[in-house]
């Protein structure tokens, strides 16, 4: 009898055990469209990335969007990076999506080939779509096909701490890396624990190194692509990591937002970081007294010649395909990229615009005017589907090849087992 | 927990003695045991149903909450399910591949291989710390034993995702309070030691964490039970010349038997599935070094979004956690042939 029950609750135990790992269903969603005319009870869903909408816009654009479509309501929920992929295709999975999502332009292709976006190729005009800039349009095209909007763009240059900079005696911006480590030495001498503040996984940071020594994270290999990190090009990019994350107390095992790297700068005894023009201003918003003592350059190349390349970040806005407000969700597209919002974003975020004709709304943006010539000398991930499987946590890039690297293991040996990784899952899509 | 044994105690020390095991379990689990030895009185229908009825409710919450969850697991762990399927809503079957795929992969073995001895040593800590924890609970006087009762409930009672930030902010490299008393003690290569840079420290922050976690429920089982047991068998021992370890070989343990015996699978069971401390601390890092069956199954399924194999690799877990158990059910099976 007592014997019993052990057992029987073993048995329930194992099951619990198991339970835990199951999968999710989900009913197959149907289109669903509402009348056009009548707003009432309608509610908007829009997934913004952290960091995307700043707060002037993000009023703004609620605001408008409420007075022209009576009774509609604007709801914008924003997203972590963090672990966004999985949380991504579930929603799209679900038979009540959100109806509008940010998606990075690395991971768009992913999105549109697994068929969760809504394809705007007819629309693309009625939302502004004539006059973007080609090569910024790119992510947002798959088969030629047009699968989301694009929205902006950033890179990332370094925000500095001019109080300290000048404490240092230092009265002009580095020109060359050369001059940039002279400087970060003087700032360590005057007893700055964190000269640069550089997190070990900031992949975005060293891509940009990397295309800056000529190479890119991956390779075409026949007609697929395989990881390209056990390189010399790699080698030096990652040891240029390494040394300006010696210039600091930034972990080596977790990235710009563990903790988020604005809050670490605002504490204001930090001489540098790489970072966004969102950042900077979380900063100054988390310490007002920094406000006149943040300062940006690009960063340098290894001649005055130019500055280094750099990755460009940017995020594109989609329409999903089981979306139930699917012309409110073209509405408040055509409204967040006409010129007003555009441009308003770009002024405000010092984010770089879909369209040439509002660059000028950067002009008196410290941070957009250096990001924007900074992404002269950019570029990206390949434009592939397969390359959403590489970011998929945890990111070989990071977990295996930076940290490894920054850890101890040489170049080649951590560069061998990450390329192992990204072949499997390039290979898996 | 321990009032509960207290209320048995009238009961022959014996047959007391077993009861510890089932305190713990969700209340679902013991639902078979009424459908025993009761005659049915006036052998009524009513009468004869009422033990079914009774078990109803239980067996509907299992059925619902965990027989539904595990056939679709299973169903999925046969099929190509990725965030293409997924969105798509399309049906893909990929029959033993998944399985294939596991079976023949080095990292599946190392992975199970690690999660065996991590949950090997993580039991032999829990139970030994357990049981020492539980006799020095029975010696102790009522007000030291009311505290060290209250700290080991509270330890039980912390949910595990708080817990897990705790550690790690004790464990923190830069600001964290251990590097900070090893420094403080002179030991100076520990100032601004990463603690989840290797496998080794990791697995042992890990093993600190759930043996914390898992020590009171050995702990106050056994003093449940030692409650229930006369003291002057012990009284008797000691004047025959006993030595406390020879008392507790010889007397104790082949008393409470059942009780180590339940618990030491239950906690093979506890420690084999976990998964939230082991993710919540540094997600299977340094590159996968840490990471156990359960949280090589959501890397794989969940992280790498290719769902069928997460789920390919979960029913596997639960048959080697089946594996695992088979002594335990052979002694079961062994038992209910006897009666």
């Amino acid at each position: 009898m007592k014997r019993k029950l052990i057992a029987a609750i073993g048995a329930a135990t194992v099951l619990t055990a198991v339970a835990a790992c199951g999968g999710s269903g989900g009913g197959k969603s149907k289109d669903n469209a509402g009348g056009a005319a009548d707003y009432k009870g309608k509610t908007l869903n829009v997934w913004l990335m952290s960091g995307s909408n700043p707060p002037g816009w993000t009023k703004d654009i609620t605001a408008a969007f409420e007075k022209k479509y009576p009774g509609a309501k604007l709801k914008i929920t924003v997203q972590q990076w963090d672990g966004i992929q999985q949380k991504l295709t579930t929603a799209l999975s679900e038979s009540t999506p959100p109806d509008v999502v940010e998606v990075g332009n690395t991971q768009t292709p992913y999105y549109a080939a697994t068929g969760g976006l809504k394809d705007l190729t007819s629309v693309k005009s009625a939302i502004g779509g004539d006059d973007w800039v080609p090569a910024l349009n790119g992510s947002a095209v798959y088969e030629g096909k047009q699968f989301a909007a694009p929205w902006y763009f950033a890179s990332r240059v370094v925000v500095y701490n001019k109080k300290i900079w000048s404490a240092a005696g230092i009265t002009t911006t580095p020109k060359t890396q050369a001059e940039l480590f002279q400087d970060l030495d003087k700032i360590k001498a005057k007893g700055t624990k964190d000269a640069f503040y550089l997190p070990g996984q900031d992949w975005y940071g060293f891509d940009g190194f990397l295309l800056d020594a000529g190479a890119d994270l991956v390779k075409k290999q026949g007609d697929k692509y395989v990881g390209n990190l056990d390189t010399p090009q790699a080698a030096s990019a990652i040891e240029l990591y390494k040394k300006l994350n010696s210039y600091g107390t930034a972990p080596k095992d977790k990235d710009e937002a563990t903790p988020q790297q604005s809050d670490v700068f605002a504490k204001g005894d930090v001489g540098a970081f790489l970072g966004l023009g969102w950042e900077a201003s979380g900063a100054i918003t988390k310490n007002p007294k920094l406000k006149d003592e943040v300062g940006y350059f690009a960063f340098p190349g290894k001649t005055a010649a130019k500055t280094a390349s750099v990755f460009v970040g940017g995020s594109n806005l989609a329409i999903t395909q089981g979306s139930k407000n699917p012309e409110l969700a073209q509405d408040f597209l055509t409204m967040a990229m006409s010129d007003q919002f555009e441009g308003e974003l770009a002024k405000e975020g010092g984010v770089v615009p879909n369209k040439a004709s509002l660059d000028s709304q950067l002009a008196g943006n410290a941070f957009g005017t250096v990001s924007a010539a900074a992404a002269a000398n950019g570029g990206t991930t390949p434009l592939i589907p397969a390359w959403g499987s590489v970011e998929n946590a945890p990111n070989p890039i990071t977990t295996i090849f930076m940290t490894g690297v920054l850890q101890g293991q040489s170049p080649s040996e951590a560069a061998k087992k990450a390329d192992t990784e990204i072949d499997k899952r390039l290979s898996q899509q | 927990m321990a009032a509960q044994y207290r209320g048995t105690s009238t009961r022959a020390p014996d047959e007391a003695a077993v009861t510890p095991g089932p305190a713990g379990a969700p209340p679902g689990a013991g639902a078979p045991a009424p459908a025993g030895p009761r005659p049915s009185r006036g052998g009524a229908l009513a009468g004869r149903a009422t033990p079914y009825l009774l078990i109803l409710p239980a067996l509907a919450a299992t059925v619902l909450l965990l027989g539904y969850p595990l056939v679709r697991n299973v169903i999925i762990s046969f099929q190509t399910l990725d965030a293409f399927q997924l969105i798509q809503h399309t049906t893909q079957w990929a029959g033993f591949d998944n399985y294939k795929d596991q079976l023949t992969s080095a990292e599946f073995w190392h992975t199970t291989e690690r999660s065996i001895f991590f949950t090997l040593a993580n039991v032999a800590l829990i139970m030994v710390g357990g049981t020492l924890i539980g006799l020095l609970l029975n010696r102790l006087g009522k007000r030291m034993r009311l505290t060290l009762s209250l700290g080991l409930i509270l330890a039980w009672a912390m949910p595990y995702v708080a817990a897990t930030t705790v550690y790690q902010w004790l464990f923190d490299t830069q600001y964290g309070v251990v590097n900070w008393v090893l420094w403080k003690l002179g030991w100076h290569s520990m100032h601004d030691y990463n603690w989840f840079g290797s496998q080794f420290s990791t697995f042992a922050v890990i093993t600190l964490m759930v043996v914390w976690q898992s020590l009171p429920f050995v702990a106050l089982n056994l003093y449940g039970g030692l409650t229930t047991i006369s003291t002057e068998i012990f009284e008797a021992a000691w004047m025959d010349g006993a030595t406390p370890w020879r008392t507790f070989r010889s007397v104790l343990f082949p008393m409470l038997r059942p009780f180590f015996l339940g618990t030491t699978f239950l906690e093979i069971i506890w420690v084999f599935k976990a998964f939230t401390q082991v993710y919540a601390l540094n997600a299977g890092g340094p590159e996968g070094l840490t990471e156990t069956l359960p949280v090589y199954a959501f890397v794989e399924g969940v992280g790498n979004q290719h769902y069928g194999t997460g789920a390919a690799i979960s029913v596997l877990t639960i048959l080697i956690l089946m594996v695992l158990m088979s002594y335990y059910f052979r002694i079961i099976l062994k038992q209910e042939d006897e009666l």
